[in-house]
């Protein structure tokens, strides 16, 4: 025993110091880059006259936004709102369309049907070799701005009023008496998700069909209708009147705001169908096979075999394509739609701090990103729960 | 295995030598601004011409000028990609009166947002880019403006047969305006009690192609770029005799050049260029007679040409300080022509912009280009 | 076996129609919308260039291409085309050749490693071809298509010497190719003005190979750096590719182009191009780092172990074990980022610079072609631009993934 050497290495060679210098030098290192990038940064604002801080929040933005009733005397703050209200509004309309056109194309890429595939294969290898930016200029410049100017909108059905500014649908008022209404169709969805639960544990133990979306649907429509017919007219349909050059009612959306939409739906639908097309054939063949020997229809197979195990694949790059649509809406700047990123460049151009501003809409777009990622990650958990 | 790790390396290493490469370059134009940021103090305090920016463009060898590329008659990009129009003339006469060669310009391209961080950080020499003379520019965005090249004023384009007479006659339609500059907030503050809704484009192109295919009824801007933009509306359209200028002029938009804060002895020298154009057109000196004034008896055309004058003690040459060589009136003459060519050249009656001298007449003829005498 | 290598019989026309349009009502009605779909399309595309007048396009063609570059200058462009041809010739040969030993090696023969016919690589390149084609048919002199020619020249012998190329002399080549770019770059760059006044779609292309280039050695540095065990590195590694990867790139060339003046010591004032390949650099490997984290984690742990059970030191596992694994499955995903680089970059137009798409505006805005909706002109042959290069990419990514059989160990 006392004849062996010191085992213990010499303390430079010693795992845990090493680890730790390592880290220490990391850490200095970052450190030192961010000094000096933020000693620069104060040296050159102060030397420029420009200020650090973000009082300018509170100045005025100067000028009015289109598609809202901003006034050019609110802050920037208030702008800054707008403008992440107005990306907001891409992304909830355009995510649901883009997934199911984005599924839709993916199955159709297995078609057997050969022309129906063509026309898939031709959608997904067009779109998705083009820059976004390019699809949202054409989209404003050779779509929109084709239809008619906003002097002399055209009405189709008696329901719409589209010109190339804005597109007006039809849209629900609520009456005096509204508010009772629309309590009862919210009990009425709470009922119903109570028996969806109630009949997915039903199948579950006794394994007959649940129906929960016969039974749902029903409780919710079957409510409403009662409560419209006891009521007197507590909700209207407000359709888009013309009235000289002013239209009123229903909803509007901006031409711009279309352009975008339509070209990053189309975009990113392509990338959507080209993962669809992938998760679907790497579900193992045995299974469609087991499926078909079951007698299940082609709709069944497709609907209870391939898509659930499919989804499990998908979702993680679709996902992905999600949080690349929120930040491809950054692109309208091209056609002039006041969304968050355009809003940032309006208060460069007006004088406000440059550095600030960006840092500010970097942060707005990290807390998106953040936001759907967090979102989508409770469904994921929720999905391998149910799928044993 | 080893062989593409030691070519990647490789690789690398090329790619670090091609970085400091290029970083080499940019710390010679480095060293070359540093000096500019230790001249600021000292132009600031004894405002003399040597050692300012003047004597660095001298060394480097070319000016740096901040343009426009897409405004028709101003400054805007050739099929064969050169700029042309007539903010880059008076860059090209800068450059001819610094350096005797109107070409040695590099030109940035700059849009309305970068133009103020450019010329702050020094990334130009001066900034000639239809830019607005504003007190709030003077003072905060840390530009120096000089003599105004053009006078101009914001109006609003609409289409004749829209009926529309004035301003007010707009209400309740859409407008386009372009974004990040003084238009924008020109437009809200003379629409305050107007309901309208602003357009706003980041690109001129885009916003023309709004307003051809109607999606808004009125297009505010300067007037000489609605000008620029009237005549040439598509035929297709109906041509010019489709829209309309309002007589309406709702802002004052003095357009001229603009410097660092700091460096007076630059400032002047830019002034003066512009001061000679005009001088030039006042005493009857253009591109093509500037060379058979060598005999002339006139003492102001010989002073500001250059020429040897005739005093007690032998002939002398007038050198007004600016630390330019005598004979740079005479180059930029040579090079642009006198501002009345300059005028006719981008954006006079013969050109597809069509304006008239108007307010940019000389103040011989009603307008009000005047430049302080040269002596 | 006899089952197996008996040649399937090829239906003949009907029944192949049966079974691809006709089979059912739900298939026949699908094949009569689509069927009148396509035609509809083909009649309208048909139309457009029928009646369409591309002179915006002819005389702006040097404008589309290489921007405000100066006219007398342009022969640095030819040359420089030229070294970037022989480049991809030799890349393509190496890669022929190496898969070719491979097979060789392994004695599998990967579909398509053996270059099925003198043809295929028209059948491959051909929206490469096509756009070449078009921009041909769109220029006055000769000129153009002599250097075209050459290039095509020299990319073709480039692949032939590569291909012929002793194995033992293959490392020379290796060394030829960053020598061959770097030439490349130089032509271009030496005109005496930098690349300050680069513009068009050679812009959109060297931003695109610069800023890959550049973030390369950053990515696979975040990429270890997320895999390390130190907790601090990995938590400045995972904080900077999350921060990056969740902002969009505007936002990046926004902070470029705006910001990124008052962020250096007052006397460095980068140009444009070179603040844009800045944040495209800074960009880029966030992303290029998760692709490489990617080619990590397809290395079997027990590569790892077996070297440390050799008594490897952590960097010599790391660089002779791991990176040249991890690094050769990433291939096919960085065409993949490249391809998307690609089309980001028209993101530099919306800050300024002149780039294709930026061009088209310019072209636009000329008093002849002002204000005339000729951007159904311009944008669609942008497009044609960008779609070749990807859609040809992508193919291409397939094609190396199959021949260096990535995936199957």
């Amino acid at each position: 025993m006392e004849n062996q050497p010191r085992t213990r290495p010499s303390f430079w060679r010693d795992v845990r110091v090493i680890r730790l210098v390592l880290q220490v030098v990391a850490v200095a290192a970052l450190a030192t880059a961010l000094y000096i990038l933020w000693f620069n940064l104060t040296n050159n604002l102060r030397r420029q006259g420009i200020r650090t801080d973000f009082s300018f929040l509170d100045q005025p933005f100067g000028v009015r936004i289109a598609g809202s009733d901003f006034r050019p005397g609110s802050s920037v703050r208030d702008a800054f709102w707008n403008g992440i209200r107005n990306t907001a509004a891409l992304a909830v309309v355009g995510l649901p369309i883009l997934t199911v056109l984005g599924v839709v194309v993916g199955i159709g890429r297995l078609s057997r049907n050969w022309l129906v595939a063509r026309a898939a294969s031709l959608y997904v290898e067009g779109l998705r070799n083009l820059p976004p930016l390019l699809l949202i200029v054409f989209a404003f410049q050779a779509v929109i701005l084709r239809l008619p100017p906003a002097r002399s909108p055209i009405t189709p059905f008696g329901w719409l009023v589209v010109s190339n500014l804005e597109i007006h649908v039809p849209g629900l008022t609520l009456q005096p008496g509204g508010g009772q209404f629309l309590a009862t169709v919210a009990a009425a969805v709470l009922a119903a998700a109570v028996v969806w639960w109630w009949r997915t544990r039903r199948q579950d133990r006794t394994g007959q069909p649940h129906h929960r979306w016969l039974w749902g649907l029903g409780i919710v429509a079957g409510t409403a209708l009662v409560a419209y017919l006891l009521g007197e007219d507590p909700v209207t349909v407000s359709r888009p009147q013309l009235e000289g050059r002013v239209i009123s009612g229903g909803f509007s959306g901006l031409g711009a705001y279309f352009a975008v939409l339509g070209a990053l739906v189309l975009y990113t639908s392509s990338h959507v169908a080209e993962i669809v097309r992938g998760s679907i054939q790497a579900v193992p063949r045995g299974q469609t096979e087991a499926a078909e020997a079951l007698a299940l229809s082609g709709f069944q197979r497709l609907r209870f075999v391939v898509l659930p195990q499919a989804a499990r694949i998908a979702l993680p790059p679709i996902i992905n394509q999600y949080l690349n649509y929120v930040k491809n809406t950054s692109l309208a700047i091209a056609v002039g739609f006041a969304e968050v990123t355009l809003i940032a460049f309006q208060a460069i151009g007006n004088g406000q701090p440059a550095p600030q501003v960006i840092l500010l809409l970097m942060a707005a777009y990290l807390t998106f990103s953040l936001v759907i990622s967090a979102l989508v990650n409770v469904y994921n958990r929720r999905l391998r729960l149910v799928t044993r | 295995m080893r062989k593409p790790f030691l070519l990647t390396l490789a690789v690398l290493a090329m790619l670090l030598a091609g970085c400091t490469e290029t970083a080499d370059e940019t710390t010679t134009t480095a060293a070359g601004t540093g000096t500019t940021g230790a001249t600021e103090t000292t132009a600031s305090g004894g405002g003399s011409a040597t050692g300012s920016l003047l004597s660095e463009i001298q060394s480097r060898g070319s000016l740096v000028c901040g343009v426009n590329e897409s405004v028709p008659g101003f400054g805007f990009r050739g099929a064969d990609g050169t700029l042309s129009g007539f903010d880059i003339d008076f860059c090209k006469a800068v450059a001819a009166a610094v350096l005797g060669d109107p070409e040695a310009v590099e030109y940035v391209p700059l849009t309305a947002q970068q133009r103020f961080t450019a010329l702050q950080s020094a990334e130009i020499d001066v900034l000639i880019r239809n830019t607005t003379w504003t007190a709030s520019r003077d003072g905060g965005e840390g530009a120096t403006f000089l003599h105004t090249t053009f006078y101009d004023g914001q109006g609003m384009m609409v289409r004749t047969d829209s009926g529309f007479t004035t301003v007010e006659d707009l209400a309740d339609t859409a407008i386009c305006v372009l974004s990040g500059t003084t238009t924008e907030l020109n437009l809200a503050t003379r629409f305050a009690d107007i309901p309208y809704e602003p357009l706003t484009f980041e690109d001129n192109e885009v916003l023309q192609a709004a307003f051809v295919a109607g999606q808004c009824d009125g297009w505010t801007s300067d007037k000489s770029q609605l000008a620029g933009v009237r005549s040439a509306f598509p035929e297709a359209e109906g041509g010019p005799e489709a829209v309309v200028i309002l007589d309406e002029t709702f802002s004052k938009e003095p357009l001229g050049p603009a410097v660092r804060d700091g460096d007076s002895g630059w400032a002047q020298v830019v002034d003066w260029v512009v001061n000679a154009t005009i001088l030039a057109e006042e005493l009857g000196i253009d591109s093509s007679n500037v060379d058979s004034f060598a005999d002339t008896e006139d003492s102001s055309i010989r002073r500001l040409l250059g020429l040897e004058i005739e005093g007690d003690s032998g002939p002398t040459v007038f050198d007004a300080g600016l630390g330019l060589d005598p004979a740079w009136a005479a180059n930029v003459i040579r090079a642009v022509g006198n501002y009345g060519e300059i005028f006719a050249r981008n954006v006079g009656p013969d050109t597809p912009l069509g304006l008239a001298r108007g307010l940019n007449d000389l103040w011989t003829n009603g307008g009000l280009m005047y430049a302080p005498p040269f002596r | 076996m006899a089952t197996l290598t008996a040649a399937p019989v090829r239906p003949p026309l009907v029944a192949w129609v049966r079974r691809h349009l006709l089979s059912g009502p739900l298939n026949t009605l699908l094949t009569l919308v689509f069927g009148a779909v396509f035609v509809a399309a083909g009649m309208a595309v048909v139309r457009f260039l029928a009646n369409s007048d591309f002179t915006i396009l002819r005389v702006n063609l040097a404008l589309f291409m290489v921007g405000g570059f100066r006219r007398d200058e342009l022969w640095r462009i030819a040359v420089a085309a030229w070294l970037l041809s022989l480049m991809g010739g030799l890349v393509g040969g190496l890669v022929a050749a190496a898969a070719a030993a491979r097979a060789r090696q392994t004695g599998v023969v990967v579909t398509g490693a053996t270059g099925r016919g003198r043809w295929s690589v028209l059948r491959r390149f051909w929206p490469f071809g096509l756009f070449l084609v078009i921009c041909l048919s769109l220029t006055e002199t000769i000129q153009p298509t002599l250097v075209t020619v050459l290039g095509i020249g020299l990319a073709v012998g480039g692949y032939w010497l590569a291909r012929r190329w002793p194995a033992s002399w293959r490392r020379f080549l290796y060394l030829a190719l960053p020598i061959l770019g770097l030439a490349a770059y130089g032509v271009m760059a030496s005109s005496g003005l930098g690349w300050s006044r680069w513009g068009g779609f050679h812009l959109n292309l060297f931003l695109t190979g610069a800023g890959l280039l550049l973030a390369f050695p950053f990515g696979i540095l975040l990429a270890l750096g997320r895999r390390s065990s130190l907790p601090v590195v990995k938590g400045i590694a995972v904080g900077y590719i999350e921060v990056i990867r969740g902002v969009p790139l505007i936002t990046l060339l926004l902070m470029g182009v705006f910001a990124l003046g008052f962020f250096l010591p007052s006397n460095l004032r980068p140009s444009d191009v070179t603040r844009v390949l800045v944040a495209i650099t800074l960009f880029e490997a966030a992303y290029i780092a998760e692709v490489v984290r990617g080619g990590l984690q397809a290395v079997p742990s027990g590569q790892t172990e077996a070297a440390q059970a050799l008594g490897l030191s952590p960097w010599k596992i790391t660089r002779l074990i791991v990176l040249p694994q991890a690094l050769r499955a990433t291939i096919p995903a960085m065409v993949g980022q490249f391809i998307s680089l690609f089309k980001d970059t028209t993101l530099v137009a919306a800050v300024g610079l002149g780039d294709v798409l930026a061009a088209s505006s310019f072209a636009n805005s000329q008093p002849a072609f002002n204000a005339q909706g000729l951007a159904r002109i311009t944008l669609p042959f942008v497009a044609l631009a960008f779609w070749a290069g990807s859609y040809t990419m992508s193919r291409e990514a397939k094609r190396l993934e199959r021949r260096l059989g990535v995936g199957e160990r």
